[in-house]
């Protein structure tokens, strides 16, 4: 596979290079783009982008494929296959270097240098972006993961003013609001939410510990005392859930939340923009990083990105250029962050502006932090950290230690370590 | 006499607390399709309403937004009419001569025809959708309302085969025998004897590819492009929003729409559905 | 043969093979395909390298595989026999000669119009404790009033069934109901005059001769088991946990969730030869009822 590949790069730079002086005068740009991205504020930074892209002169073709993730897949799985691939798809972490290995992609290099991207990229994001050396793909938004958001009106009860910073005063806060008759958890129990739920712990406890038993997959830290410890939170917030939990998605919880009548929520940045729509304001909940047991900085990243696809016809070549130029241009991340909520890709964005939040801008903040320090782990319940492979089979293991309470923290290691070793 | 009215106040009692169950979902989504969203957040998804709004329907019908096409479901329902009228007409007649071939004509390797047509019925649908973008690339009908036709004659073509065999293996042998000393040959006696005597099993037939075809997403949603995609990939848009609260009441609006075609059908072609099956269809 | 003769009979071959060859040559094709895909190292597109039995460890190893399948054969054992007897009691009881049959007839009928994945969703929600049945008789009062099967592990597959014999069961009755209309009306008065009750007239002289539509109702069923995959998707999504997976899901799972189409493959291949010990005897059965029509002629 490998020697096709290359050779279908250098065919993608060549006609990026050569196609535009022919071709400028002539085409009007025109991008087909597959996404998931159909409804919600996802749809509607979507939309934003298509009218952008309008507005520079390029007709845009969006075709969303409904449902989750697995469906969209199957479009563009069969749109390679059909020697039709889109100009450009929604993909994320490993899953473009997978993927750039069975159809061709167009090498964004020039494009990129041009621009100047590259400086102004965290490095976490290029390293995804360019898995064989070379740009293939282009970052959209960046969310953090181990955010936790807490309800105003339970902290009240409990008279909580502060965010716990380490998982003993989380654990201590929790206590104290099931006391309280408040049931202290209010994430769901469906299978990403598992996955994030438990990785936020291991996160929490020691990102070196994460980096290299999930990023990294090594025996010795999938068997250590700190993915054991993150079983052990994991198990604690299994319990503070709702018994109901099961199967739910967490915005079914958000009426019930915002009552009081539940009280932390470990979720992704994306929450605020759900609260928003939900008709809740900034007052109803704190916001902020998750617990930290060192105290420093740590961010888990979540990241979507456009892979470009090679296509012969000049119009074509011009819309990837077109949709490239904006993607990776400064107004970009305001625009579709605002909407979404999420962390804007580019770290020489003015947050200060008044369309976003203060959740958002302690994010950036902590994103760039955590760059210098080197703490910043990739998602694994939002397939950032390995191929879908590898994730699913950690994930069934996490979701079934997550709703069987017969299975101990010792017993999950053991399994989760075992799964990693059935698909390695 | 009284033990035979207990007796009928038993089987009307039974049959009331079965249509209890079946009713059950079908009521509470009724109810959810005129409720707003915030009575529906603030009291429960089962209630009655707390008052009637029709909202949902106008919106979920020709406002509510897919990506950049706030054209509600009306397409997309459009586009599942033009698939599936073609893909069920087609596939019964197919299944109906083959019906007649296997039932009606011994030939050699009918058994083992009989068979692979049997295990048709059961293929897993997801293991198929890897050959077919193949086969639809080879034939240059990927991303067309025409493919997913074929895809879907093809594939009914198994059911509508074995309903039709096992109906016309009770056309009386006799009578064919009696058409052949006459001199009729092969369409002949399809044409004058089997059609006619087919309405009831082509109805089963139909209405049992015109539900399967229109509920079927996985195809649907693979096969065709934006605004070609039939309804059940619209419901699922409406249905997933995996980064926002469901809206139940727009969902039910949607529902019911989406299953009015199929609805319909089973409501006036329900009794001769079962009178198809009765006149023999599953001997 | 004079040619006029020769093209007629060119003709009729065709159009009588076609279809037959195609509908065919689609199940061979695509089992023979998904075959052969099974015993390569595919991934995320086919590709044609061999890796012989590997795939077929792997996942008769998984833990996902094994649960499914006995997932597999509670829920299929559960709603084949439930359908089949809740389909046969609402037959017989609709064919009492009662008032408003059309009105039973058309109530129980309707849920094989509705989708697997809307009757999977508003399940879902009937099911859900929190806002579900559960919700709505504590709020009458009984606050001890437990209904979540869908997030109890052990109970999770029964939901599945429910929500399956409600959307499967109608079809059922309507078939008996057909058979029972096409008993010879001779024989239940031969049986009344024989001085036989209804319970004995029905199963001395009734469900036997209707007994070839158990053959079908049982097929009919049993397909829709085995390839039950958008009702779970809807109402459990396989949970809580992976507790109430199914073949189909794991199938759908590995192929494209896990881009390990050789997997995926091997999976359906299993699921496929599991299938052929069912489809086998009734091919068999069905000719021989046949055979033996036209042998009495």
């Amino acid at each position: 596979m490998q020697p096709i590949s290359r050779r279908a790069m250098l065919a993608g730079t060549a006609g990026a290079l050569v196609a535009p002086a022919a071709a400028r005068a002539e085409v009007q740009p025109k991008i087909t783009i597959i996404s998931q991205w159909s409804a919600g504020s996802d749809g509607a930074a979507m939309v934003a982008l298509g009218k952008e892209f309008t507005r520079q002169g390029g007709i845009w073709e969006h075709n969303p494929v409904p449902g989750f993730t697995t469906e969209m897949m199957n479009k563009l799985r069969a749109q390679i296959i059909a020697g039709d691939p889109p100009a450009a798809s929604q993909l994320k972490g490993p899953e473009i270097a997978a993927w750039s290995k069975v159809g061709a992609v167009v090498n964004l290099d020039p494009l990129v240098k041009d621009a100047g991207y590259e400086a102004v990229v965290p490095a976490e994001l290029a390293r995804v972006s360019k898995p064989t050396g070379h740009w293939i793909a282009l970052p959209v938004q960046a969310y953090r993961i181990n955010t936790l958001f807490v309800s105003k009106k339970a902290a009240d009860k409990v008279g909580l003013t502060a965010l716990p910073k380490t998982w003993d005063e989380f654990n201590a806060v929790a206590e104290k609001m099931k006391a309280a008759g408040i049931t202290p958890v209010a994430n769901g129990g469906i299978k990403w939410d598992d996955g994030m739920k438990w990785e936020i712990a291991l996160c929490g406890i020691s990102p070196d510990a994460y980096r290299k038993a999930v990023m990294e997959l090594d025996d010795k830290a999938l068997k250590g005392p700190e993915v054991l410890a993150a079983f052990r939170q994991f198990r604690k917030l299994s319990a503070w859930s709702d018994p109901g939990a099961a199967g739910q998605h967490y915005s079914s919880f958000i009426p019930r939340y915002m009552k009081g009548e539940m009280g932390l929520l470990l979720m992704g940045g994306w929450a605020q923009g759900v609260f928003k729509n939900a008709g809740f304001s900034f007052d109803d909940y704190l916001i902020g990083p998750a617990p930290q047991d060192d105290g420093k900085v740590a961010f888990d990243l979540n990241a979507d990105e456009f892979i470009f696809w090679q296509k012969k016809q000049p119009e074509f070549v011009e819309g990837q250029k077109l949709l490239a130029k904006i993607v990776m241009s400064k107004d970009f991340g305001p625009m579709y962050s605002q909407i979404t909520g999420s962390i804007p890709v580019r770290t020489d964005t003015d947050l200060a502006a008044p369309g976003f939040s203060d959740g958002q801008r302690e994010a950036a903040h902590a994103l760039g932090e955590a760059v210098k320090a080197k703490r910043v782990v990739a998602s694994l319940a939002h397939n950032m950290a390995q191929t879908n492979q590898i994730t699913a089979a950690m994930l069934d293991v996490l979701t079934e230690f997550a709703h069987d309470d017969r299975i101990t923290p010792e017993k999950g290691q053991q399994r989760l370590a075992d799964a990693v070793d059935g698909v390695r | 006499m009284s033990e035979s009215r207990l007796a009928r106040g038993l089987i009307y009692g039974t049959l009331l607390v079965f249509s209890l169950f079946y009713l059950l979902p079908l009521v509470v989504v009724m109810l959810n399709a005129v409720r707003s969203t915030a009575d529906i957040n603030h009291n429960s998804v089962i209630a009655w309403p707390a008052a009637v709004v029709w909202g949902n329907f106008a919106e979920t019908w020709s406002r509510y937004c897919i990506a950049e096409h706030c054209t509600g479901i009306r397409p997309y329902l459009i586009n599942s009419l033009l698939m599936v009228i073609p893909a069920t007409i087609i596939s019964t007649l197919l299944g109906a001569l083959n019906g007649y071939s296997l039932a009606l004509w011994r030939f050699r390797g009918d058994g083992i025809i009989f068979f692979v047509m049997t295990l048709g019925v059961f293929l897993p649908q997801q293991m198929n959708l890897v050959p077919w973008a193949i086969v639809l690339r080879d034939l240059g009908l990927f991303n067309t309302i025409s493919g997913l036709v074929l895809i879907h004659v093809v594939q009914g073509m198994s059911f509508t085969t074995l309903f039709c065999r096992n109906y016309y293996v009770s056309i009386p042998p006799d009578l064919l025998k009696a058409a052949r000393i006459d001199g009729a040959g092969f369409f002949r006696i399809f044409w004058r004897i089997v059609l006619p005597l087919s309405p009831p099993i082509l109805v089963v037939t139909a209405i049992w590819q015109f539900t399967g075809i229109w509920n079927e997403f996985l195809f649907g949603v693979t096969f065709s492009a934006g605004q070609n995609q039939p309804i059940t990939a619209a419901l699922i848009a409406l249905a997933v929003h995996v980064s926002e609260a469901p809206q139940y009441g727009l969902q039910s609006a949607a529902v019911l729409m989406a299953a009015a075609p199929t609805l319909l059908v089973y409501l006036f072609g329900g009794r001769y559905f079962v009178r198809g099956l009765t006149s023999g269809a599953v001997k | 043969m004079p040619p006029r003769r020769l093209l007629g009979e060119g003709i009729r071959s065709i159009v009588m093979w076609a279809p037959l060859v195609v509908s065919c040559a689609y199940v061979v094709l695509f089992s023979l395909w998904t075959t052969a895909v099974s015993l390569t190292r595919s991934t995320l597109l086919p590709d044609y390298s061999w890796a012989g039995w590997r795939n077929y460890t792997v996942v008769l190893n998984s833990r996902n595989w094994q649960v499914a399948y006995a997932n597999l054969a509670i829920y299929g054992t559960l709603f084949v026999v439930l359908a089949t007897a809740v389909g046969l009691l609402l037959a017989v009881l609709i064919d009492q000669r009662i008032r408003g049959e059309n009105v039973f007839r058309t109530i129980f009928l309707y849920p094989i119009a509705v989708s697997f994945v809307v009757t999977g969703t508003v399940w879902g929600w009937l099911f859900n404790p929190s806002i579900g049945l559960q919700k709505l008789v504590q709020g009458w009062g009984w606050t001890g009033f437990r209904f979540g099967w869908t997030i109890d592990r052990d109970l999770a597959i029964y939901a599945i069934v429910v929500a399956a014999i409600w959307h499967g069961s109608g079809f059922a009755m309507a078939l008996f109901l057909a058979g029972l209309r096409s008993v010879d009306a001779d024989l239940l008065k031969a049986a009344q005059i024989d001085g036989a009750g209804p319970w004995r007239t029905y199963t001395r002289v009734v469900l036997p001769t209707i007994g070839p539509i158990f053959v079908s109702v049982l097929v009919m069923l049993l397909q829709f088991a085995i390839k039950t995959y958008d009702l779970v998707v809807a109402l459990t999504a396989g949970g809580p946990g992976i507790s109430s997976t199914l073949p189909a899901l794991v199938v759908y799972d590995f192929m494209f969730q896990r881009g390990e189409l050789g997997r995926g493959s091997a999976a359906a291949v299993m699921l496929l030869a599991s299938l052929a010990v069912v489809v086998l005897p009734y091919s068999a059965f069905r000719l021989w009822q046949n055979r033996r029509r036209f042998a009495r002629v």
